[in-house]
Formats: C-alpha cells, structure tokens, sequence
C-alpha cells in the first residue's frame, strides 16, 4: 500500500489493458479486490478502479454476501450473460 | 421582438426553477446547460437533509419539465459564449452547440457505445472514483438520456498518418485485446496493413505526444503485431463488399497507390483490373525496398487482399496506350504509375560498365538477378532513403567497402535517421560533403574509381538546407569498382505522354485535390503526380483517387466537400497538463529490435503480444475519443456520427438569469489532510455518491482496497473558514450534508462507527438542529477541535492528529478507515467570460454580487441580468430554490415595466 498514488487518469486508462489480466486472475474463482491485486502485482488502489470499472459494464460483479473479513469478492461474468 | 424573453445559463436545481416558473408565467425561456443533462450537482446526491428525501426522486420531476415545458427550450452540451447588452435594453448572445457526435433524435439511450467504447477516463459524474468510457451518457437518470462522444480533437497521431489511418484508434484496439478488429481497422484505409507495419516510415511516431515522456508508442509495429496476427489465423481480409454496380475501373500501376484505389474502389463494387508492366505485382514494395525490411511473403499477403474481393492483377502489361483502355469497357482509369526512371549524374563516364542505377539495382537483387559484388568496392551516390537502402543491399550482397557520398553534411541527409543509424550499424562508411564529378575507368571501360569534389556548405536553398558549394582544387580519387547511382527518381511518360499533361520535372499534371487529369476520366495519384514520396503518401493519395473515381463515375461534383475532414489537432500542450505525474507501468520496450544480420532475412522480430499490449497501453489517448468506431459498429440506431461539428447561434433575449452555481473546494489544497496521496481519504461529494443509488462502487467501500470501512472520520470546514486557502466564509451546507451522511452511513453500515470533527456545528434551519441531534443519538459521535494532520499507515489507515477542545485541549491521535473533507464550496469564476461590454460585478469573495441583496436579491450590477442560486453564494437546495424564485419574479417585473410605455 506504500507505492506512490499514481495519477488517476493514468490508472483508469489502463482498464482496458488490465482487463484481460483480471480475468485470467478471476478464471479460478471470486477474488477480493486485494486478492487481485496481488495476482496482477499491482497495488490495491489500482485494481479497485479497474475493478469497479468493469463491474460497471458487466464484466464483473460482486458475489451476493460481504465476506467476514469486510471484503467482498468479484467474480468474471460471462461474456453471454453481459448486457 | 427578441427571440426568447430570457436566457437562464446552468441547469441546476436554480436555473431550472427559474427556468420553469418563468415559462409557466408565459415567458419565453431558452436554458443552457454546458454538461450533456440538465440537474446540476444536485442529481448527483444521494438524499437531501432534512428530509431524507432521495436527491433524484425529487430532482427527475424538475429535470423532465425543463425539457418539455412548452415555454422552455433546453440545450444541453451547450456553452455561452458572450453575452452583450443592445441599445434597447435587450441582450444578444452567443451560443455554441457543442457536437454530441451523436444524433439525439436517434438515440435510444441503450447504453451499447459505452460497453464498446475502447478508452477509458475518470468519471466527472461520480467525483472520478470510477471510469466513464469516451463515449458515455452522463448518469443514469440524465434528461436528456442520449449519449456523448468525449472528443478533445483529432490525435496527434491520426492526424498526421497522409494515408488517413486512425493510428490512436488501432492502438486502443490492440490495448483492450481486439486485434483483428485493429487490423479491420487499418483495412478501412488501405490492404496494406503487414506492409506498413513494416516499411512505413511512421510520422505518427515523430508526433506521438508520448514521445516528450520517455519515448513514442511503437505505434508502426503493433499495426505489424495486428497483421501478423490476422495472418496467422485468418484467410482473406474477411470484410464485405458492396454488390458489383457495372462498371470498370483499369488501375495502371500495383504499386501502394494503385494496390489501395483499387481496393476501395472493388469495396463499392467496381470491376477493377490492375495493370503491371512488371513480372510481379506491389511496385516499388516488391522492386525496390529489401527484404529484410519488407519479406516478399507479406507483400503477397497484402495484395491477396486486393485479390480477395475481386481485383484481378495482370503483371507483364505494360499500357501504352490509355485509348485503348477506354475502348475495352474501363468507365475511368487510374495512372499510378510512380517514379521507376532514376536521375542520372550527368558526369563522364556514367555509361561506363559498373556504374548502375541504385534503383535498378535494388530491383535486380529482388529479382534474383542482381551481379554478385563479392570482394567489391561499392560507392553510393546519394543521401536519401533509396542511397541507403542500395548500401545496404550491397553489403549483403558481398561488397567489401560500401561508402555513400554525399554533397552535404550528416544533418542535411534527406534520409530518415533510424535508416542512416542502420546502415552504419551494417557496416556502411559514410563520406560527407564531396560531390562526383567524373567515373573513371582504368582505360578499358572497368570501373575503377569516382572523381569527387570537396564541397562546404552556403546558404541555405529553396528546399531550406543549405547549398552546398564546391571547393576549388580539392578534387580527389575515391577508389571503387561499382558506383549505385541513388540521388533522385521520375516517371516514366510513355504511358500516359501523348493524352496527359506533365510537368517539367516528368510528373503528371492533376489537380491536387480531385486528382483529375486534362482528360476527364483519366485520375493519377500516388508518386507519378507528386514526385517520389513514401507509402503512405501514396495510399493516402490512392484512397482519395478511389474517392474521386467513385464520386465521378455517379456524376457527384468533385469539388466543394473536403475529404476525411478532420478535427482539429489536439494541443499537445494541454494532453500533457492533463496530469501531474507520468510513470510507465508498464513491461519496458522488449530488446526485439534490430540485430546486425547480413542476410536478406528479414531484420525486425515481431512483437509478443505482452509487448503489444504494454506498448499500447502507453497511449495518452490525446484525442480522448480515439475514433476506433467500436460505437459507430455497435449502435443500433445508427446514432453516432463522427462528423458531426459545432454548431453557433446568435440569440436576442429580453432578460438573462445567471446560476451557473459554484466549485467545490480543490481538497489537495490542504496539503495536511493527504487528499490525492492517501489513497482512503476522499471529499464530501464522493462520499454522497457512495450513499447515492447509482453509486460508482456495490456499496460504500474504501477507495484504497474495496474493504467496507468500520471506522470513519469527518472534517468539517475543510477550505471554509479558514484564511490559509483564502476564504474566510462559511460554506452553510457542509455541516448539514456531512451530518445527512452520517446518518446514511449508519444506516447502510450498521456497524461502523462515524467520528465527526468540527469546529461548532452549523444547523441553523426548520428541522436542522433536530436533524443533528437525531445523528448523534443514532451513535455519531462528534469531537470539537481542528484535525492538525493526517498521516497514512501502510495498511492504508489514517491517523488524525488533533486538539480535543471539550476534553482540556490534549492533543490527540486517533486512528480510522478512512476519513471524509466535508469540503467547502468556491465561486464559479466561469461567470467572468459571459459578459462583454458591461461588467458583471463580483463580490469581495468572487461571487456574482448583488448590490442590494437584503432588500432586492437577484439584482446583479447590470440591468436586466439576475443571478439565481448558489452562483451568488453558497446556498443550499431549498434556498437555492426560493432564490431563484425570487430571480423569476425579478425577470418578470423587469421584462413587465419594460413594456409599460414611458
Ligand atoms: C457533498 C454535497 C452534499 C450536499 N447535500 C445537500 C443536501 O443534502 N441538501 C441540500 O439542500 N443541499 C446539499 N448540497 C448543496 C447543493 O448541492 C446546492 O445547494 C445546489 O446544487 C445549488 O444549486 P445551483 O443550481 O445554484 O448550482 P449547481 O447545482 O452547481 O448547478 C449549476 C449548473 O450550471 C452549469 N453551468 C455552470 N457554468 C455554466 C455556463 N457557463 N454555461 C452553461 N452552464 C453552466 C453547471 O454545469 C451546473 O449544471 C450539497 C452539496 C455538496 C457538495
Ligand atoms: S470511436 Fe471508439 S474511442 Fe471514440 S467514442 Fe467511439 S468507441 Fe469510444
Ligand atoms: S499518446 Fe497515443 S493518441 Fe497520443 S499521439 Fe501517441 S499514440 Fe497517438
């Protein structure tokens, strides 16, 4: 979480590129946004905004039930099913 | 008669009250709004205190009414750009209509451009905690609900590609994964997609803004990457062509230029036959540039595109004779015939057995008929990129020595640098400022030498180099045993020589921009008319042949439209001020360059796709939209159109209401609270977009890492109250919204707990004090004394330092999850450019004053203009809207008396 807070014009621009990252990360299952994070090596901050970014368009969504340790997970969404 | 009673500028929950009660007392009213809905800040709240009432359940009424009042007119995406006051009273203004891209009678609001659109920026609706998409629609419940195409001007990139390739558009496609659509992409253009991603000399690398970092995007080798791919899995150029229309267009010439009009032109279903006077087809790509830049194999990849829909090449046919085409059924014919002649040395001894021309040389190598140079020294007249490619050709070809002789200095060199580094890097010497002025022989007609001149250089000539002059008495021997001649090249008249006009220097003559030659049906493009060039200037002039072809033969006037106008060039300036701080996150350029091989293989290795996808996601996005046309494909109503432009009318109005609202506070301005740098502390409006339904995250959730926040932390009077940011007034509604949020957030986190520190609590309204202690007795808690400083851990928890004030002054440190500035609001200074002639007149504090607000609100400094809102003055909603009431009322009684007869 120390690395420098990179410009977030520049982190969101990079959505399109992590996205095929992301999904290979979410290929085994739900993640948590740090979870991601670590299987794309990029800080957590990062991958929330590439995160919520697909989620907006239907790439991923969140598993119904928060987890217990205050995280939720994410999971793919197939591409069929995206609107 | 003015055109509208008045002009409301700013659709906010203040302009659209005038607005609407203006037009329900009868008035005309035109409302301007500058974002693409109308709503101003307030749709973007979660729920309004103290009601609780949800923001946008309450606002969509307004919203809707403004667009169907029948006495109000709404632009939206509409900027004022001058207002100024006639004689009469009345006012004149300038509006500009900025383009949509998007035809908004057509759309249906289905939301398909933003899930295809390939660019990605901060969303300025949701306080830029998510991505909108360049082509987006401002929020779910936007009046009008049609989208938008964020475009900031054409990308410095595209601009500059003379074939007309959406360059920026390829590499957002590479970026986002889509590669045959890239290479689709580069179809649209031109078949040659593996040609030019190979041999084409990249002006958009020398523009890419990039290139001011650390360095351009590979932009030339992801269209290679992109070709390779669609190579490898995919037969035929798999796209669609047009029904045939009967009639037949003759090509003279396969080179790139005739290769590319002839595929345009088969696309809207011409019968097209292309003419080659050569055994093969692509022209100089095949005869001219080596193989180890351009393999053969792609080449013949490229052109079985052309072939693919229909063309057929017929090689070893010269035409003599243009007539003859006409007479065998051909509607119009194409001359791109380029520039096969080289320019001769005009020195003795030239015709000497040895001396060859660079360019028949290059051709008889591709040929597999080249003489064997073996133990040969080569000398090389000339400084451009065919003298280099001769030089290099000849030391794969054996030569011992290769050395260019050149009349000018390195600098002056018409050749692209990365070619002049390559062959030094091959082996090449180079010899400057020395000018040829005799071959000489050893007496039996062999080669063995060239007789130079010493030559300094003058002042500069036409072309703006300088003019190299020789030196007296410095002539010398270079010994050699061949010479290549490569210092300048013509066409070739016969074909065309007896119908068509040429120039002095051999070109053909035709009008630049129709490229019509004196007979009608005959068009000529590419090098034969410009002069020896590069590729993609003779694509680019092949697609505008195929354009004026298509536009003549359907008996379309040639002239009066401009081809593939473009907007604007982006100022690369303000790409780059868009951002502080670059970093390149991204794999570093891979070590795939060139490696010294002196075989005719080909040199450049492709890239991996990891590179490829690093290499694109570099791209600044300058134009922000990057014209990929993923919308255009995906809309299914046909909505989009790029070419769409802004549009300006002048309007007379009777009255005008400023409530352009306000600003809020810049939070990173106060340093100590870390806004920017720590990654979980964010500002009051972000958070009511976390509480608001159509919320940028599945809940409130920190920014830092998507955990759901326990333990929050409020800062009242961030930016207000406070003379270190320069503004000593009380922003009125932070307390109030920060208090709504409090109760929020306990209602949608039952177990977090809400710390609120505040300097005194401000809730001076019906209902607001009642509101503030049901908050506290929901369980916030609210602690007096000014937060000193934040510092961040590094599990991206927050630690407060403040002075607890009730509790003897200790200072204290408290740690939490995140923490919220309830920032405070600023004056909106876009007011300043509305006005010309009058002033309109500013407060101390920068906002619109109203000289008599206690007894006539709404009243500004010059007759006839009103201010509504929170342009005058922090404001919250419900004052907001009684003050633009009172804006209505003052409108009415101004445009009544001015009817009254004096
Ligand atoms: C986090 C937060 C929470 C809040 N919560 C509440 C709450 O719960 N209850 C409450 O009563 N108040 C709340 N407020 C205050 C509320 O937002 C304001 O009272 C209200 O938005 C003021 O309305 P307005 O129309 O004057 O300005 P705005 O809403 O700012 O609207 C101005 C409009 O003018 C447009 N515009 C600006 N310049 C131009 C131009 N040159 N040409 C054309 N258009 C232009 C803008 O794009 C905008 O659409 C909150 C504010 C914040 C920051
Ligand atoms: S052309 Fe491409 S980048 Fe531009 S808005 Fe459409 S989809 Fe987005
Ligand atoms: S940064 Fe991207 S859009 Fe800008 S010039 Fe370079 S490649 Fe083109």
């Amino acid at each position: 979480m120390t690395a420098v807070k990179r410009e977030i014009r520049e982190i969101v621009r990079e959505e399109p590129f992590m996205r095929g990252r992301i999904l290979a990360a979410l290929a085994e299952g739900p993640h948590t946004v740090p979870e991601i994070a670590e299987a794309i090596g990029r800080p957590a901050n990062e991958a929330m905004y590439w995160v919520m970014g697909m989620r907006r368009y239907g790439w991923v969504r969140e598993v119904k039930e928060a987890a217990v340790d205050g995280y939720f997970r994410y999971q793919a969404v197939a591409r069929e099913q995206r609107s | 008669m003015t055109d509208y009673d008045a002009l409301v500028v700013g659709s906010g929950i203040a302009g659209m009250e005038s607005a609407l009660k203006l037009g329900d007392m009868g008035y005309k009213v035109l409302l301007v709004e500058k974002e693409a809905s109308v709503g101003g800040r307030m749709i973007l709240l979660s729920k309004v205190f103290p009601t609780l009432d949800c923001a946008s359940c309450i606002s969509t009424p307004k919203m809707a009414a403004s667009i169907h009042h029948p006495n109000v007119t709404a632009l939206t995406y509409t900027e004022v750009d001058g207002i100024s006051r006639d004689g009469d009273g009345t006012f004149k203004a300038t509006i500009r209509r900025k383009p949509r891209f998007v035809d908004e009678a057509a759309c249906t609001g289905c939301q398909l451009c933003e899930t295809a659109c390939t660019v990605a920026v901060p969303d300025q609706f949701n306080a830029d905690m998510v991505a909108r998409r360049a082509a987006y629609i401002a929020f779910p419940q936007a009046v009008p609900k049609k989208a938008v195409l964020e475009r900031a001007g054409t990308s410095p990139c595209t601009y500059t590609c003379p074939a007309g390739i959406k360059a920026h558009g390829y590499v957002s496609l590479i970026r986002s994964g889509e590669y045959e659509k890239a290479f689709q992409l580069v179809l649209e253009a031109t078949p040659l997609v593996g040609t030019l991603g190979r041999a084409c000399y990249a002006p958009c690398e020398g523009e890419c803004t990039r290139g001011s970092l650390e360095g351009t995007l590979p932009i030339r080798r992801l269209k290679r990457f992109a070709a390779d791919r669609h190579y490898q899995a995919i037969d035929g150029p798999g796209v669609e062509v047009a029904p045939a229309n009967g009639k037949g267009v003759a090509v003279v010439g396969s080179g790139p230029a005739g290769l590319t009009a002839a595929w345009q032109l088969a696309r809207r279903g011409y019968r097209v036959k292309i003419f080659e006077a050569a055994p093969v087809a692509g022209g100089f790509l095949r005869l001219a540039i080596p193989a180890y830049r351009l393999p053969a194999e792609v080449v013949d990849q490229d052109i079985s595109n052309v072939t693919g829909i229909g063309v057929e090449i017929a090689t070893d046919s010269p035409v003599t004779d243009l007539e003859a085409l006409r007479r065998d059924g051909f509607d119009a014919v194409l001359v791109a015939t380029g520039t096969p002649l080289s320019t001769s040395l005009n020195v003795p001894g030239e015709k000497l057995d040895g001396v060859v021309s660079g360019l028949q040389f290059l051709r008889a190598t591709r040929l597999g008929s080249a003489a064997d140079l073996t133990g040969k020294r080569v000398v090389v007249v000339g400084g451009g990129n065919v003298a280099m490619d001769a030089a290099r050709t000849a030391v794969r070809m054996g030569a011992t020595e290769t050395t260019i002789a050149y009349r000018r200095g390195r600098q002056e060199m018409p050749a692209h640098k990365t070619e002049v580094d390559d062959a030094e890097r091959d082996g090449v010497r180079f010899s400057f400022l020395m000018a040829p002025v005799e071959v000489v022989d050893d007496g039996s007609g062999k080669v063995t030498g060239l007789r130079c001149q010493r030559m300094a250089l003058g002042k500069p000539d036409a072309s703006g180099r300088r003019r190299p002059e020789p030196i007296k008495g410095s002539e010398f021997v270079l010994p050699c045993d061949t010479v290549l001649v490569a210092i300048g090249m013509a066409p070739e008249g016969s074909a065309f020589g007896g119908r068509c006009a040429s120039n002095a220097n051999g070109t053909l003559v035709a009008d630049p921009a129709t490229l019509q030659t004196g007979v009608p049906h005959v068009f000529a493009a590419g090098d034969v008319t410009t002069g020896a060039s590069d590729i993609t200037r003779a694509v680019g002039q092949g697609r505008r042949a195929a354009h004026m072809i298509d536009r003549w033969l359907r008996g379309e006037p040639l002239a009066g439209f401009e081809m593939d106008e473009a907007l604007p060039v982006v100022d690369k300036t303000k790409v780059l001020t868009r951002q502080v701080g670059y970093t390149h996150s991204t794999a570093p350029e891979s070590a795939s360059g060139s490696t010294v091989k002196r075989d005719f293989a080909e040199i450049e290795a492709p890239m991996t796709e990891a590179e490829a996808l690093a290499g694109s996601s570099d791209c600044l996005d300058c134009g922000v939209c990057s014209e990929c046309q993923e919308c255009v494909t995906a809309c299914p109503s046909d909505a989009i159109h790029l070419d769409m432009r802004e549009q300006i009318e002048e309007v007379s109005v009777g009255a005008v209401v400023v409530a352009t609202g306000y600003k809020l506070f810049a939070a990173d301005a106060k340093p100590e609270y870390g806004f920017g740098r720590y990654k979980n502390v964010i500002t009051g409006m972000q958070m009511d977009r976390l509480l608001a339904p159509t919320r940028p995250y599945n809940t409130v959730l920190r920014p830092g890492d998507g955990k759901v926040p326990e333990r929050i932390a409020f800062i009242l009077c961030t930016g207000s109250r406070d003379e270190t940011v320069g503004n000593p007034l009380c922003s009125r509604f932070c307390c109030m919204y920060s208090i709504k949020q409090n109760q929020l957030i306990m209602g949608a986190l039952p177990l977090a707990e809400v710390t609120v520190h505040y300097m005194d609590i401000r809730a001076p309204g019906k209902r607001y004090d009642e509101f503030y202690e049901s908050a506290k007795s929901m369980g916030a808690t609210y602690v007096k004394g000014r937060v000193a400083k934040i510092t961040e851990k590094d599990d991206g928890n927050l630690i407060l330092r403040y002075e607890d004030i009730e509790h003897g002054g200790a200072l204290v440190q408290a740690e939490y999850d995140m923490v919220v500035l309830a920032v405070g609001v600023q004056p909106n200074r876009e007011v300043d450019r509305l006005f010309s002639g009058d002033d309109l007149a500013l407060d101390v504090y920068d906002y619109v004053a109203e000289p008599n607000e206690d007894m006539d609100p709404g009243r500004t400094s010059i007759p006839g203009v009103f201010v509504a809102g929170a342009a005058s003055g922090a404001k919250d909603i419900t004052d907001s809207i009684l003050h633009a009431g009172a804006a209505a009322a003052q409108v009415a009684a101004h445009l009544e008396s001015l009817k009254v007869p004096a």
